[in-house]
């Protein structure tokens, strides 16, 4: 294991004291460590909003970019040098509402990105309004008398449209998430973490999670099954942690396309066609 | 040798093979040491309605589509009735009886009656090979020496197996055979067979520029008339080592081009206005934290959905104005196919140079519609990939990413390097990406930053600048009457100065390629000149007029636009030439059918 302090950045987060983001960060560097996967070695891709001020608070490199849209900058640089550990973190509002066409398509075509989504089911930098994830009957600023829209499960979506990793994870809980988060980066392909984080200030779920929460590991759940996960993703009483499903079977987009296309990344080789390759690019000219 | 060309249509409805009778047309006239410029009038559909196709051919270096059509191949009624106006004196008109009732045919045009789908079903159950007839017959009116023929059909059909190839063939020369007794070429083109000449349109010139500029990842979502720059990047993938996304939509492709360059590739992607409509945002992202990206919009008429298979030059101020706020963005039009390639290397070089967006901008009428010849390719622009480094010095948490320096440009690191790190921001920033936007905002520090940081940024347009191409001047030096222009409307006008030339007109072009930024003064010193000007381009508002004014405060009045969808035919030039010599002077609008 690596040292956790080679990912200590000298910006202070600007976070509320007592936000779930913290427990997050705390857990992708102890994950990072774990891994030894050294601080040059990964990008992280992030959005616009509470969470999506993520990159700079960890010493990695990072992508700070337009919201909704980590996924497509992580998937583009993975592609462009498959040697780096590729992270998407961002919140709710990026993944789940304004981006989440881009997450079913990232999940759909299995491009290996890890995504991590600091979930606290409201809008908190825009000052609290509904979110796709707001349980019916939030009271936001959007829905002064209670919200009367049943909330997105990304979780049984993501199942739905083929994800090959679906987990859960709890940012009170930091040592479990770092485990999540190890194994989704372990995976062979995309792989979401929902992370619920809560919001001190504008949706404070702490005590409603610890509450009803239970860990996937004490329950005889097979992670391989996917109606299994489906069930455990559906529940509503309870919320299920850990690994909900995983399929280590299939190829990640980025093993077949470097298998049949066999590009030649990195970069250091940015040089004009050969004489063979100039034959090919003109062929199509007569 | 004197200058010999012709001018040919092919007519049909969609789903009859025009696309490809064209092509093979084109080949065998290129394959005859002819030089080609072509339109393909195409309709947003697959079977049915009208298509045509249009060549212009000859010994001299044609650019555009030439006057009317001198031979004609109309393989339904619409195409027979739509087009037998505009056929010239001396030229003929090739149809099947038993398909097309002739109505009344002009003086001076001959009626080649052929009985195209008769000879077909010879051939095969389906009457399809009655353009391959047609081919034969307008190669007999040509002259082109019949073994060009079997040639020919062997490369357009030879993946389709033996017994195609030598259907083809035959229905050709049957085609061929018949054509020959019935007519006497009234105009003729003079072959050189030992010189084979190579012809694209832009769409595949850019594809393949990029590649040899070491473009290596490119992202799209399918948009007409940029789709055959990702068909070229699939099909070259593999052989070319390219990855190639074909994403969700245009913000994806955009953001992962991004995300490519960021960690180190040549990215490109492509797109028309619509989709360069959702990528805007992203275009912004990408001047904001220095990743250099090329962006290619092949234009087509619009607003909105517009004609999805017509022509326009309606999006330059689009790419003047696109997302938020300032930043520097480097516009480029190519002219044509050869241009077009041998841009590519420069945008590139420009964009990694000066870290940030390249806008290429191509056209409906030069891309997919159209193909041209390109005789010199230069595969040898140097590659300069700028403050590039590939080590970085233990210096501290975080790399200075985005140092203040006297040429405005930071060095740059990827991903991987060791003490490299820093974060690309969209945010406002300081040297090391670091926020100036939430706890440091409206602070004193941070609002000195935000100014040297907007200056740093668009500092670098002046750099740029000077490494930009001046405008093109065509034509003498002297002349009466000088038309401006930008990327693709200095193709009719090139043929429309010819013909004005040679009646002892004076004129001459000042041709765009480099759109912005330029050196501005130059440019200025360069139209003073002019006796008189006249702006020549495709859209309502006369734009590139616009930004002249903007940038020089010469303001161009005398116009010659079209917003029709169609291409711009040298006549009309030549018309409003002579209008404006004889003092006729204002704004003028074509809205005729090619």
């Amino acid at each position: 294991m690596l040292e956790t302090k080679l990912y200590e950045s000298d910006i202070r987060p600007d976070w509320c004291p007592g936000c779930g983001d913290f427990g997050a960060l705390s857990a992708v560097k102890n994950a990072l460590a774990s891994l030894e996967i050294e601080p040059h070695n990964v990008l992280i891709s992030s959005g616009i909003g509470c969470a999506s001020n993520f990159p700079g608070f960890i010493r990695t490199y990072g992508h700070h970019g337009l919201h909704g849209r980590p996924l497509p900058v992580a998937v583009g640089a993975k592609l462009a040098n498959p040697s780096l550990t590729v992270l998407a973190i961002a919140g709710d509002g990026d993944e789940y509402g304004i981006g989440f066409n881009h997450v079913v398509h990232t999940a759909r075509r299995n491009h290996d990105v890890k995504l991590l989504v600091l979930n606290n089911e409201v809008y908190g930098l825009t000052t609290g309004q509904l979110s796709p994830t707001s349980v019916f009957g939030q009271r936001t600023k959007t829905t002064p008398y209670g919200s009367s829209i049943y909330p997105l499960n990304p979780l049984s979506t993501l199942l739905g449209v083929g994800a090959t990793f679906v987990a859960r994870g709890f940012s009170g809980q930091v040592k479990q998430l770092s485990e999540l988060i190890q194994a989704a980066i372990k995976h062979r392909g995309f792989s979401i973490v929902d992370i619920l984080s809560p919001c001190v200030t504008w949706n404070d779920i702490y005590d409603n999670v610890r509450s009803r929460m239970y860990s996937l590991d004490t329950v005889s759940h097979d992670r391989t099954n996917l109606h299994a996960a489906l069930d455990r993703s559906k529940e509503t009483e309870k919320i299920p942690l850990g690994i909900f499903f995983q399929n280590e079977d299939s190829p990640s987009f980025d093993e077949l396309l470097h298998k049949t296309v066999n590009n030649r990344f990195p970069v250091n080789e940015v040089k004009h066609m050969t004489e063979e390759e100039k034959k090919v690019a003109i062929s199509i000219f007569s | 040798m004197t200058d010999k060309d012709i001018t040919i249509r092919l007519g049909a409805a969609a789903g009859d093979g025009i696309q490809s009778a064209g092509e093979i047309l084109t080949r065998m006239l290129s394959m005859s040491g002819q030089y080609v410029c072509t339109y393909n009038g195409n309709q947003s559909l697959i079977r049915g309605g009208h298509v045509w196709f249009h060549i212009h051919a000859g010994n001299w270096r044609v650019t555009s589509l030439g006057n009317g059509i001198d031979y004609m191949l109309a393989l339904n009624q619409i195409a027979f009735d739509e087009h037998i106006g505009k056929i010239n004196q001396g030229g003929a008109i090739i149809f099947d009886p038993k398909t097309v009732k002739a109505g009344t045919i002009p003086a001076g045009v001959t009626p080649i009656r052929l009985p195209l789908t008769e000879i077909a079903l010879k051939y095969d159950k389906r009457p399809l090979m009655k353009n391959t007839v047609g081919i034969g017959a307008l190669a007999a009116l040509l002259g082109i020496d019949r073994k060009e023929i079997g040639e020919v059909i062997q490369l357009q059909f030879g993946s389709k197996g033996k017994q195609i190839v030598e259907g083809n063939v035959n229905a050709a020369l049957e085609g061929y055979g018949l054509a020959a007794k019935s007519f006497v070429p009234t105009k003729s083109l003079e072959f050189d067979y030992s010189k084979k000449r190579m012809f694209t349109h832009a769409d595949f010139a850019l594809a393949a520029g990029a590649v040899n500029a070491g473009c290596k990842f490119y992202a799209a979502y399918p948009m007409s008339p940029a789709s055959p720059i990702l068909h070229y990047m699939a099909i070259n993938a593999e052989k070319m080592g390219i990855s190639v996304l074909l994403a969700e939509d245009e913000i994806a492709a955009m953001c992962a081009t991004i995300g490519a360059a960021y960690a180190g590739a040549r990215a490109m992607c492509a797109t028309s206005g619509g989709g360069f409509a959702l990528m805007q945002e992203a275009l912004g992202m990408a001047a904001m934290n220095e990743t250099p990206i090329v962006v290619v919009d092949v234009m087509r008429a619009g607003p909105s959905t517009g004609l999805p298979t017509k022509t326009s030059q309606g999006d330059l101020n689009m790419m003047l104005g696109i997302s938020q706020d300032d930043f520097p963005r480097v516009i480029i039009a190519p002219r044509n196919s050869e241009e077009t390639f041998n841009t590519m290397g420069r945008a590139f070089n420009i964009a990694e140079k000066w870290q940030v967006p390249v806008i290429v901008l191509l056209d409906f009428g030069i891309g997919d519609g159209g193909y041209s010849t390109v005789d010199n390719l230069d595969f040898e622009e140097p590659i300069d990939r700028g403050k590039l480094l590939t080590e970085v010095g233990d210096e501290g948490t975080w790399f200075k990413r985005y140092e203040l320096t006297d040429d405005n440009v930071s060095p740059r690191v990827l991903p991987g390097t060791p003490n490299g790190m820093f974060v690309a921001k969209t945010d406002e920033h300081d040297e090391y990406g670091h926020d100036l936007s939430d706890v440091e905002a409206g602070l004193q520090h941070a609002v000195e930053k935000r100014v040297e940081m907007m200056n740093k940024r668009m500092g670098k347009l002046t750099g740029i600048a000077v490494e930009m191409n001046l405008p093109e001047v065509a034509g003498p030096a002297d002349a009466d009457v000088t038309l401006v222009s930008w990327g693709s409307t200095s193709n009719p006008i090139r043929e429309a100065m010819r013909q004005l030339w040679a009646e002892g007109v004076k004129v001459n072009s000042v041709e765009f390629c480099d759109l912005f930024p330029l050196r501005w003064k130059e440019v200025a010193k360069m139209l003073r000149k002019a006796r008189h000007l006249i702006d020549v381009e495709s859209n309502y508002t006369a734009q590139m007029a616009g930004l002249i004014a903007r940038e020089t405060g010469i303001m161009i009045e005398d116009r010659l636009l079209t917003y029709s969808g169609e291409p711009l035919e040298p006549a009309e030039v030549v018309e409003k030439v002579k209008n404006v010599l004889k003092k006729e002077i204002g704004v003028s609008v074509r809205n005729k059918a090619l």
